[in-house]
């Protein structure tokens, strides 16, 4: 699979909080907390569902192709209680996220809620 | 005419109710346990919330401590290791009381329910005297049987007090896969009762006696209540992406194929698929 072309590559794992989800109710560790990738593209699918909701983000690689990354968040029960809801992502949405990749290196992540927002900066909920 | 009819209907009424054992629910005289019970802000999922979620320094066994070390490096891997909730099965108890998502205390006078909102679980726990059931099939959530107690002889309950038995497995403690034992005969008592300072938390004493534990492991638990609450359905088979093959637990992908979740992982055996020559 061709890079990602992201915005930023953190490296440093030791300074960045993980991207995925605190409260997960199965164990995260199949995604790499200690290297997030920030990605942009555009939502495919927003599922809102339990156990936990899902991007679906067509992200543009360097050789110009595309790849639709799965990428795992909060659950419904979390998200709504932050002000979140089935239609506060929409297909054609650009957005900016911070990703914890699976391990694998195959298209999937994880992401949390404090860590994604338009592409223009505004946030997911309003202000 | 009529205030005769009147006293004659409600006579007649009152002799029913007697007639029939009838009680009234009198709500006075239990806790005030209504709304919504959450974990309280900062309070992450581990088992034994006064300890970090990485150091619970679990009483297990010899045996029990190496399977749960085998668990830490297949999870370091990208494994789902000795937690079994990703197939959605329920956590059952103890773990239940985690309370991941918020809980509902619906107290009747022969059961009181407890309806956690993560994974729709429900507890019924029967404080109506019986005896515990000679032949019952095993639960995730077990078989409870409580007694209220007024401890302050104010004569108000303010403590429940339950023991439940009759667990099926497998079961963890919580999602770092602290183990409990194979042979499922994992008793757990717990007191659950209002903080005396403040009625808007919930403490639940929970001591878990099971054979992968040296000793009985003993936990405090809080909650605090929500007067609004919103209620959100959690329904985990609509979503779950996590699919185990044998030994091995891979991820769905954004187009429904399956992924490897670790590095190097091998495809699943399709030796029952009929395959082109």
């Amino acid at each position: 699979m061709t890079r990602p072309l992201v915005v930023a590559l953190l490296a440093s794992g030791a300074l960045v909080a993980s991207a995925a989800p605190a409260l997960a109710h199965h164990s995260f560790a199949m995604f790499d907390r200690a290297n997030p990738v920030e990605l942009e593209g555009t939502v495919r699918e927003f599922k809102y569902v339990a156990p936990h909701s899902f991007i679906l983000l067509e992200v543009k690689d360097t050789d110009g192709s595309s790849t639709v990354w799965n990428l795992e968040g909060g659950a419904p029960s979390l998200l709504a209680r932050e002000g979140w809801t089935r239609a506060s992502l929409k297909p054609g949405d650009q957005i900016r996220l911070m990703v914890d990749p699976l391990r694998s290196g195959a298209p999937g992540g994880a992401w949390n809620a404090g860590k994604v927002k338009f592409k223009d900066g505004r946030p997911i909920i309003g202000e | 005419m009529r205030s005769r009819a009147w006293i004659a209907v409600m006579a007649l009424a009152a002799v029913l109710a007697l007639s029939s054992g009838a009680q009234a629910f009198d709500e006075m005289k239990y806790p005030d346990m209504e709304g919504q019970w959450r974990r309280p802000k900062g309070v992450e999922n581990q088992w034994d919330t006064s300890k970090p979620v990485n150091r619970q320094e679990a009483p297990l066994t010899a045996e029990y401590q190496a399977i749960f070390e085998a668990n830490l490096k297949d999870v370091a891997a990208g494994g789902m290791g000795t937690d079994p909730t990703y197939t959605c099965i329920p956590d059952g108890m103890p773990r239940a009381m985690n309370v991941i998502f918020p809980m509902e205390i619906i107290i009747q006078p022969k059961v009181t329910h407890i309806l956690i909102e993560y994974l729709s679980m429900l507890r019924r726990i029967y404080t109506d005297g019986r005896d515990w059931p000679a032949e019952e099939d095993p639960s995730f959530m077990g078989y409870s049987i409580g007694k209220w107690i007024d401890e302050d002889g104010d004569g108000r309950y303010d403590v429940l007090e339950v023991e439940t038995r009759n667990l099926k497995g497998p079961r963890a403690f919580d999602a770092s896969g602290i183990p409990l034992h194979a042979d499922n005969e994992t008793v757990v008592k717990e007191r659950i009762f209002l903080d005396k300072a403040n009625p808007d938390i919930l403490h639940d004493e929970v001591t878990t006696f099971d054979h992968a534990l040296t000793r009985p492991w003993v936990v405090l638990k809080s909650y605090t209540r929500v007067r609004n609450p919103i209620w959100v359905e959690s329904i985990c088979p609509e979503g779950n992406p996590h699919v185990r093959i044998g030994q091995e637990v891979y991820m769905l992908s954004a187009d429904g194929e399956l992924m490897p979740a670790k590095k190097g992982q091998p495809p699943p055996d399709l030796k029952y698929f009929k395959q082109p020559r």
